[in-house]
């Protein structure tokens, strides 16, 4: 070997290929030796597999019934509140003779809360009953609202039309239908400019809802809506306690919204500080929170099985490795005598260990898909799909598992003395 | 590059009271007690001894697997005895080459693949071709890619040869080369020896084989750690000499 200056410069360039070229061979010599004890490693694998298919089956899982509720919830619009009358305790005196909230309530807020775009009033009773010559339809869910409730809760009319203004303020008696009634009274569209009867009280149909499906186990066409205004002559008794809906003016200004309303009924309702509300505001968007926080800490029990079953497996892992190493000491002690380093041999072993638990994530992800799939396939099976950065994050922890419970053996590997490992039976 | 440093004639292997002592349990084991010699380019050396003479921790030492409690050894003028792991696995790698008894082939690897093994830890370029030309030496080129388990033991044993002349060694380290096989295979093997030698190899076979012994042409004799006798092969015995011999 002669110095040669021009071929200085490319040291370093040579140093890296040499060091991929290596890289790539202890990946080779890894699957040759993986193929030598198939049996073994499949079964030293298993660990590895069912951690990640489990994982991977899960997080679809997880993930589709997340993506279920939040499009439900947030298909309601997060700007919107529902106000209804509530008692905080039975001990609590006063409150139950009194009106608790009427008309002048919901009116006071609409026009002294600045923060409010919509308001409509909601009574509400679940158990109507409604009949079309001799079909009858009972325990239909009706709703006294005001043609704001279409936007708040975006129900609109494709057949016929909504009531307007003019229907509220003459407490109409004109009714749209969701279409499961209309299907329940035997009807098809023509059914709108008909008469039907709501509980004894002669309504006209003057449209019919469009379809909205079903919503964890609610049918959301099961339902009719009147003018509210009609809804309290037929239902003289829910005059006293009337709900409402509030739509902020933005997302950002649903707290703002709910404190105004707050102080508004507060001060209509004379309650000194220190008595609790004689109402309850539901927002939607803190329902979303509550919602993502219990989905956060599903994830997180989730983590916690995955990498306790990534640990297990990973203990499997290193066994084998263990068993690889003391097999293979004459292997190491000729590697160590033709040049190779501790780190070479150190090297060697990690990568066996990795490609080792890379196979099993492998096997894992398309186990998990296939288990994934496979539950699709039922008719009534929501939506799921496996997420590539669950795949991901299977395949870097499976590899990061390889790195953790390989480096033992390796270590151990490495140390070997290379006249004892060659003397090694 | 170390090439340069030494002039023709100088030694390239300065043993200087060499000494070791093994700890086997609660017994010291004094292998070595003072070993020095001197050991020139091109020679052809074969180290015998009974067992327990030392022969086999000299070897271990020559060949850079193991370090002397005491003395020196200076390989190419360098002091190789105090030097690190890695750094004696590097000497290893890339002035030394070894043959062992038993061959100690990778299996499930071919043969061109195991030739290729020093050259990765070397990390030299082109090691396909190297690695082939190193099988050409031995005569094994068309058995590149046969597998060891598809190969007869004196082949085998020349695909080590072969891989411990990849990266050009200054010394060829030759452990029992023959122990392993039957006489005509054997005869084989040393007529590689020899012509390697021809053209300009250091050998250094350690071997209880008188046979063997005879074909080198300097034998070292250890006994008890000592170097018993050390003499020049005026004579060495021709090969087809040996073969008949051995075939008795």
């Amino acid at each position: 070997m002669k110095l040669n200056p021009g071929k200085m410069v490319t040291a370093p360039i040579r140093f890296a290929i040499g060091m991929i070229s290596q890289t790539a061979l202890n990946v080779a010599t890894a699957f040759v030796q993986i193929w030598a004890n198939k049996g073994r490693s499949i079964l030293t694998t298993l660990g590895i597999i069912i951690a990640v298919s489990s994982t991977i089956t899960v997080v679809a899982f997880v993930g589709g019934f997340g993506k279920l509720m939040t499009d439900m919830v947030q298909g309601y619009g997060t700007q919107f509140m529902v106000v209804r009358p509530y008692q905080w305790s039975s001990s609590q005196r006063g409150g139950m003779k009194r009106v608790r909230l009427d008309i002048t309530d919901i009116e006071a807020v609409r026009t002294e809360c600045p923060s409010i775009r919509r308001i409509t009033p909601f009574v509400f009773t679940h158990n109507g009953e409604i009949s079309l010559g001799n079909e009858i339809a009972e325990d239909v869910p009706v709703r006294g609202v005001t043609e704001h409730y279409q936007t708040i809760r975006n129900f609109h009319a494709d057949v016929g039309r909504f009531f307007g203004p003019v229907d509220v303020d003459a407490a109409a008696q004109v009714m749209v239908l969701g279409r499961s009634v209309t299907k329940r009274l035997g009807a098809d569209e023509s059914i709108v400019g008909e008469h039907v009867y709501l509980d004894g009280n002669r309504f006209l149909v003057i449209g019919l809802l469009e379809k909205k499906g079903g919503n964890m186990g609610e049918d959301q066409d099961l339902t009719v809506m009147i003018p509210y205004t009609a809804a309290i002559k037929a239902y003289p008794n829910l005059r006293e306690s009337i709900p409402f809906l509030a739509e902020a003016s933005s997302p950002e200004a649903t707290h703002q919204a709910a404190g105004e309303i707050t102080r508004v009924l507060r001060t209509r309702h004379g309650l000194q500080p220190g008595q609790r509300d004689d109402f309850r505001i539901d927002r939607q968007d803190q329902a979303v929170k509550r919602f993502e926080s219990v989905r956060n800490i599903a994830s997180g029990i989730l983590a916690g099985i995955v990498s306790i079953s990534l640990i297990v497996g990973g203990i499997g892992i290193m066994n084998v490795m263990l068993v690889s190493v003391t097999e293979r000491t004459r292997e190491i002690g000729l590697r160590k005598s033709i040049g190779g380093r501790r780190r070479d041999i150190m090297l060697q072993f990690l990568t066996e260990a990795v490609v080792l638990c890379i196979i099993g994530g492998t096997i894992g992800v398309a186990l998990g898909y296939s288990m994934t799939f496979i539950a699709s396939l039922h008719p009534q099976m929501i939506e799921i799909e496996v997420p590539l950065w669950a795949v991901a994050a299977a395949l870097v922890s499976s590899a990061g598992a390889g790195v953790v419970f390989g480096i033992i053996p390796a270590f151990k590997a490495s140390i070997l003395h290379p006249i004892e490992a060659l003397r090694h039976e | 590059m170390i090439a340069s440093s030494t002039k023709p004639g100088d030694a390239l292997i300065e043993l200087v009271d060499l000494e070791k002592i093994y700890r086997v349990g609660t017994e010291l084991v004094h292998a070595l007690r003072g070993v020095s010699v001197s050991i020139r380019e091109n020679e052809y050396v074969a180290i015998m001894g009974p067992s327990g003479s030392g022969k086999s921790t000299m070897m271990n030492i020559l060949g850079c697997l193991d370090v002397p409690t005491a003395g020196k050894y200076m390989l190419r003028g360098r002091d190789v005895s105090t030097l690190s792991q890695s750094r004696l696995a590097r000497i290893r790698g890339r002035q030394i080459g070894f043959v062992f008894q038993t061959f100690e082939l990778l299996p499930r690897t071919t043969a061109l693949k195991n030739v290729e093994l020093p050259l990765m830890y070397a990390q030299v370029s082109r090691k396909k071709q190297r690695a082939m030309t190193a099988l050409q030496r031995v005569g094994l080129e068309d058995r590149a890619t046969h597998r060891p388990n598809q190969l007869s033991g004196g082949q085998k044993q020349r695909v080590a040869i072969a891989r411990a002349l990849a990266q050009t060694p200054d010394i060829i380290l030759a452990d029992e080369p023959t122990g392993n096989l039957d006489s005509k295979t054997g005869e084989e093997i040393m007529a590689i020896f020899d012509s390697l030698h021809s053209e300009g190899q250091t050998i250094i076979i350690v071997t209880h084989e008188e046979e063997i012994a005879a074909r080198c042409r300097r034998v070292i004799r250890l006994h008890d750690g000592r170097i018993a006798t050390d003499n020049i092969v005026s004579r060495p015995k021709p090969a087809t000499q040996y073969a008949t011999v051995t075939a008795q």
